[in-house]
């Protein structure tokens, strides 16, 4: 009577993946410090952007709506060529295609980015943090090399919950 | 001047309450918070109350009787409340109960925090935003039809974004069910066998289910006797059955520890594996809650409530060892509010062989029936209602006797949210007839018990009872007689205990202490005191520090026999207990325990000599002990449809002798152990409706002692296969798979046991 078992059910139904990737990517402003030289002012605006075709569609504007970090208001850039992003925080790479992934890590050239995407093997290719689908659940893989040349630090909070190489 | 805000919540969590209250009153002090227990409960109040028009409405999501959902369904149907604000809330979420929360008409879901700042974060923007949201209603139906997107997803969102990376990380992209279990912050060593836990294993006695828990000691002696104990002490074979006698064993909140030598006769204890809901294991002295024999941990065996068992389930086993069994119950109801089950069972088991092939002769069979009967009238009031009695026939020619009979009512009162009182009495009796050794025993016993708990000074909740049990016994032998041959023994009980929130859902102090009396000792104090610090969601560290005592038992005091002479100055035994435990669940899938102690014992009993050649032995309590050890257990949920349990016990105790009278083999009379051992329950769902389940064992040796053989260490593997098509399931046990046979306790071994099952369900 005293000593209670509570048995929480949890019956996990389905969520859109990209909803809930989302949400991964604003909790990543949370978990990521990034240099003072990342931004061009106090209030300079922290810029989400997606390159290739968005799989989001609503998703990331409806997840940062009203959210800022620190002074910094939230917004969502879509880009089609890497030449077109001067101000950048987070970077969604939306490409399956292992050389154009490596050509737009190269021609970051080390920013202050931190590079997300859900392309197989992201981190091993030089990206910061990859999606990977285990057992129907999301699991990252961070590389810590990459978001050092970036001069991005990681909370271990962060580093704790995913494979880090 | 600004009007007061009430705010309703409706949750069933007297915790959660306090926590809520604390939380909105720091979150804006003119709020004044109404609370309900439950669905129903806040259904009658709004009927009832017809000026009761709140601002706010928080309904808990899982709650007994109605849930939350039927709750939010309910009150949106009440004309005056339909456009209060109700906000659902749940210490976790699936989007797709908050997607249909939002559709019944909800404002949003709250993720219940972890903490009370981030809680009164969240309450403090909902109350600000109530004026908010209005314009923001006016702002979305003049904006363009695009927004509607943003805005309709934006409450799934929303509650997203409040959990952790962690609970992110365990929600699934695609329709899987998973059913993770979470323990209270209990600081003990408490280890829970669930329904599931249980009907997936090659068990079929009660004894044997114990198995399952890792922080129990259990051996077969033979076909019909088992010695269980925990953190040790399991006491040297008298008659083949173990004398341990530091273990408080309750079914349903009957005691059924015999007061003949403080120990359990197994063979008469039983529970359908059908029926029976959890078993909660304590190792460590539960001395301050429970009664007087809680020295080295508590068994609570707890029934389902007859709700759960409605419908026709017979099963029929055939097999070697167990040569047959057959059970029936049968579950029906006379209202919504009146549940009942009756049921009846019975086997019979093979005989043992010693360890030189020749049978042991110890065949037994078992028939037992009884009822339950579960009667909630309203939220405020349940009354249970069971009883049962058995018979064995045991040995060779059925020369051993045994039956009982017992029923037990118990009355359960909800005062309010923050007090409740149970009322609960039993009356069993017990009978024994062993021809060989001329024994006959029976023993009559009723018991009363009051419990009260209640919240007091903001962060208090006190919890106090009292109990009177008077139990007659008449014990005739001929080799040994009880000096005198009947009595009548009565035990006073009272406790009190405070359960101190020092840091909501941080730190939690329980302090508390029972007093008794028993006609032996006198009074007897058990003090406890208990500090659970849980740092995080995901880790709890408790330490704790209780005194528990063993009182005599007739054996211990009134024993009288040619070279045995009775010892009514026998003292109760002692332990000091130190413990410090460790649990952690770094995600749903994984949880591990551990536990350590060290025990200090004192007074136990000792076999000391008189000089006197005629009357040659006399019980003391010239015996001290120390023990120490750890119990480390595990649950992974490696997938769906495959989960592990697991555990490793290591167990070591230093014996002195006080007195220079005391046999030199005094201490194997009080405790024949193990040092390690481990266990690994694997439970398999196969496709097509097949469960796989193995149980494997490991149990190292118990050296000889002056008066026990030694036992070598033994592995053991069972397995139990199963496949069910609708109303009919098919399966197969074997225990024991890997060898012939084997010693556990005593000098009988435990055979290979394999068996079939037919069970059908309607």
């Amino acid at each position: 009577m005293l000593l209670l078992c509570t048995t929480i059910s949890l019956r996990a139904q389905s969520t859109p993946e990209y909803q809930l990737k989302a949400v991964f990517i604003y909790n990543f402003t949370r978990f990521v410090d990034w240099p003072p030289t990342a931004f061009e002012s106090y209030n300079d605006d922290f810029v989400i952007g997606i390159i290739g075709n968005d799989p989001f569609g609503q998703a990331l504007e409806a997840t940062v709506e009203g959210e800022t970090i620190g002074r910094h208001a939230i917004r969502i850039k879509r880009f089609q060529d890497v030449k077109q992003i001067d101000h950048c925080h987070i970077l969604f790479i939306n490409s399956n295609d292992p050389p154009e992934i490596k050509n737009i890590i190269s021609d970051l050239n080390n920013r202050n980015i931190l590079t997300v995407s859900d392309a197989a093997n992201f981190a091993r290719m030089g990206g910061i943090i990859g999606f990977f689908t285990d057992k129907n659940k999301i699991r990252m893989q961070i590389n810590g090399d990459a978001a050092k040349n970036a001069r991005l630090s990681i909370s271990s909070k962060l580093l704790s919950v995913a494979q880090v190489l | 001047m600004q009007r007061t805000k009430t705010v309703f919540l409706v949750d069933d969590d007297i915790d959660d309450q306090e926590i809520f209250s604390t939380a909105l009153g720091r979150a804006d002090r003119s709020v004044n918070c109404v609370f309900s227990s439950d669905g129903i409960d806040a259904l009658e109040k709004i009927k009832n109350e017809l000026g009761f028009i709140p601002d706010l409405i928080f309904i808990d999501l899982n709650m007994p009787r109605m849930n939350g959902k039927e709750c939010l369904i309910n009150i949106k149907k009440i004309e005056r409340l339909k456009d209060v604000p109700v906000y659902m809330y749940s210490t976790s979420a699936d989007t797709a109960s908050i997607a249909a929360n939002m559709e019944l008409g909800a404002v949003d879901f709250i993720v219940k925090p972890s903490n009370i700042h981030d809680l009164t974060a969240i309450l403090k923007k909902i109350l600000q935003n109530q004026l908010f949201l209005l314009c923001l209603f006016i702002v979305f139906f003049a904006t363009v039809p695009a927004g509607i997107f943003a805005q309709k997803s934006l409450p799934a969102v929303a509650a997203l974004k409040r959990l952790s990376v962690e609970e992110l990380m365990n929600i699934e992209v695609t329709s899987v069910s998973k059913s993770p279990q979470k323990l209270t912050e209990v600081a003990s060593a408490i280890q829970v066998l669930t329904d599931e836990d249980i009907r997936r294993s090659a068990t079929t006695t009660l004894p044997e289910i114990l198995r399952l828990a890792a922080n129990l000691q259990v051996a077969r002696a033979g076909s019909h006797d088992w010695s269980v104990t925990s953190r040790g002490f399991n006491g040297a074979p008298i008659a083949n059955s173990s004398l341990a006698d530091k273990l408080l064993v309750m079914i349903d909140g009957r005691t059924v520890y015999n007061p003949l030598f403080g120990g359990v006769y197994w063979d008469a204890q039983a529970a359908l594996k059908e029926n029976i809901d959890r078993i909660e294991v304590v190792s460590g002295p539960g001395g301050t809650l429970w009664g007087a024999n809680a020295v080295n941990g508590v068994i609570n065996v707890i029934t389902k409530n007859a709700k759960e068992t409605q419908g026709l389930s017979i099963g029929a086993s055939y097999g070697s060892y167990l040569r047959d069994g057959f059970s029936i119950r049968y579950g029906s109801h006379i209202d919504s509010t009146f549940f009942f089950r009756i049921f009846g069972q019975r086997w019979d088991y093979n005989s043992s062989k010693y360890t030189d092939g020749t049978y042991a002769n110890d065949d037994w069979s078992f028939n037992r029936g009884g009822f339950r009967m579960d009667y909630m009238p309203s939220a405020k009031n349940q009354f249970i209602l069971q009883g049962d009695l058995y018979g064995g026939d045991e040995d060779k020619n059925d020369s051993t006797q045994i039956n009982g009979q017992n029923v037990m009512a118990r009355w359960t009162h909800v005062f309010s949210e923050r007090s409740n009182l149970s009322v609960q009495t039993y009356y069993d009796r017990t009978w024994r007839n062993i021809k060989p050794s001329h024994l006959t025993d029976e023993i009559n016993t009723f018991d009363i018990d009051l419990q009260h708990s209640f919240k007091i000074l903001r962060r208090n909740r006190l919890t106090w009872g009292a109990g009177y049990r008077v139990l007659k016994d008449a014990t005739v032998s001929l080799a040994n007689t009880f000096t005198p041959p009947t009595r009548t023994l009565e035990l006073f009980n009272g406790f009190i205990q405070d359960q101190v929130t020092l840091m909501p859902k941080r730190l939690e102090l329980t302090i508390g202490t029972k007093l008794l009396h028993n006609d032996y000792t006198g009074f007897e104090w058990q003090p406890s005191g208990r500090l659970a610090w849980t740092p995080t969601e995901e880790h709890t560290i408790w330490a704790a520090v209780s005194r528990a005592v063993r009182t005599p038992s007739r054996f211990d005091a009134d024993i009288t026999s040619f070279t045995l002479v009775n010892h009514p100055a026998f003292k109760s035994e002692e332990v000091l207990a130190y413990e410090l435990g460790y649990r952690v669940h770094p995600n749903d899938k994984i949880n591990v325990s551990l536990a350590t102690f060290y025990n200090r014992y004192e007074h136990l009993r000792s076999f000391d000599t008189t000089g006197n050649p005629a009357a040659a032995v006399v019980f003391g309590n010239n015996l001290r002990a120390k023990s120490w050890g750890f119990e480390i257990s595990g649950n992974y949920f490696i997938t769906n449809w495959w989960r592990i349990r697991t555990g490793y016990t290591y167990l070591n105790k230093e014996f002195k002798l006080t007195a220079g009278n005391t046999l030199p083999g005094t201490k194997s009379i009080e405790a024949v152990d193990p040092v390690n051992q481990a266990m690994l329950q694997s439970i398999m769902d196969l496709p097509k409706n097949i469960e796989f389940d193995l149980l494997g064992r490991y149990i190292g040796k118990i050296p000889k002692d002056v008066y026990t053989n030694e036992i070598p260490a033994y592995f053991s593997l069972d397995l139990r296969v199963n496949w069910t098509y609708r109303f009919l399931s098919l399966g197969i046990s074997v225990q024991n798979l890997t060898d012939d046979s084997h010693l556990e306790f005593g000098n009988r071994e435990i055979p290979r046991s394999i068996h079939g099952r037919i069970g059908l369900r309607f």
